[in-house]
């Protein structure tokens, strides 16, 4: 039988840690260049606190989600439960269209026709 | 799905690789747990708006203080003004514990820094050496003097 100490350790912000998984520095470089028009150069240092934080940040959405996940009593986390713990969590809050917006066109448009806009 | 996603050259493409995040998702949970593909590709995005997010609030930061280049306390400050404040002590955590480790690889790898007193005398008596050879060898080969109680030795 599994401990249930180990699970609700993970649910109440103890940070089971994971291993030693980095993000590649490069890359989260190149995403803050491109998040603006007129971003600053960056130091070679910068990475690297990304790296942690976005790290934290996905433990923290993961936890949220499974959360709402266990709430509807499933064992597999799906979308709708990463959309339901943006809406629930306040700083989660720039991440609410994201969620909501379909990664395919829509079909609910009666008569087939394509969401194509122009 | 857009065959640009695959070769990764257009603008839009930089995202974060995939089997790092999965890694970091599946042990943020119990080991049966499966996550749908849908919501992994979901969290990465999501992860990925969130540097834009702190990266731009970094750059705002780095130009309220007149700065050139985006620093770490540059990206901290963004972290707390956006409600991300919790990470910010493990953030520096870690980010202290990479220069600690950082500067015990240039450490390891510089035999100079390392006992730079040993070095140099070593250096000094290597010379030595040398010149007294050279010595000898100007002698014709005769018992080359080096330290004295080599010397000592022999002689008695």
């Amino acid at each position: 039988m599994r401990q249930p100490g180990m699970y609700s350790g993970m649910l109440s912000g103890i940070s089971g840690k994971t291993g030693p998984h980095s993000l590649p520095l490069a890359r989260i470089k190149k995403i803050m260049k491109k998040s603006g028009d007129d971003v600053k150069m960056i130091s070679g240092e910068a990475p690297i606190v990304f790296s942690k934080a976005c790290e934290l940040f996905i433990e923290e959405l993961t936890r949220q989600s499974w959360a709402m996940t266990m709430q509807g009593r499933r064992r597999t986390l799906h979308k709708d439960d990463v959309a339901s713990a943006v809406a629930a969590t306040d700083i989660f809050d720039f991440l609410v269209n994201l969620v909501s917006e379909p990664p395919n066109a829509d079909e609910d448009a009666p008569g087939g026709t394509n969401n194509i806009e122009h | 799905m857009d065959p640009m996603d695959i070769v990764g050259k257009s603008k839009e493409d930089a995202s974060l690789p995939k089997a790092t995040m999965t890694k970091i998702i599946k042990e943020m949970l119990p080991p049966d747990v499966r996550v749908a593909r849908d919501a992994q590709d979901l969290l990465i995005e999501c992860c990925v708006e969130f540097i834009n997010l702190v990266s731009s609030e970094s750059n705002e930061v780095c130009n309220r203080e007149e700065k050139r280049t985006i620093a770490p306390e540059h990206v901290l400050k963004a972290l707390e003004v956006l409600g991300f404040g919790e990470y910010i002590e493990e953030v520096y955590a870690a980010y202290e514990q990479h220069k600690h480790e950082t500067m015990q690889d240039s450490l390891k790898g510089g035999k100079w820094s390392n006992g730079a007193e040993m070095t140099e005398e070593a250096l000094l008596a290597e010379q030595q050496r040398m010149f007294a050879e050279a010595r000898a060898r100007m002698n014709g080969g005769a018992a080359v003097p080096k330290q004295t109680d080599v010397d000592s030795n022999v002689e008695s």
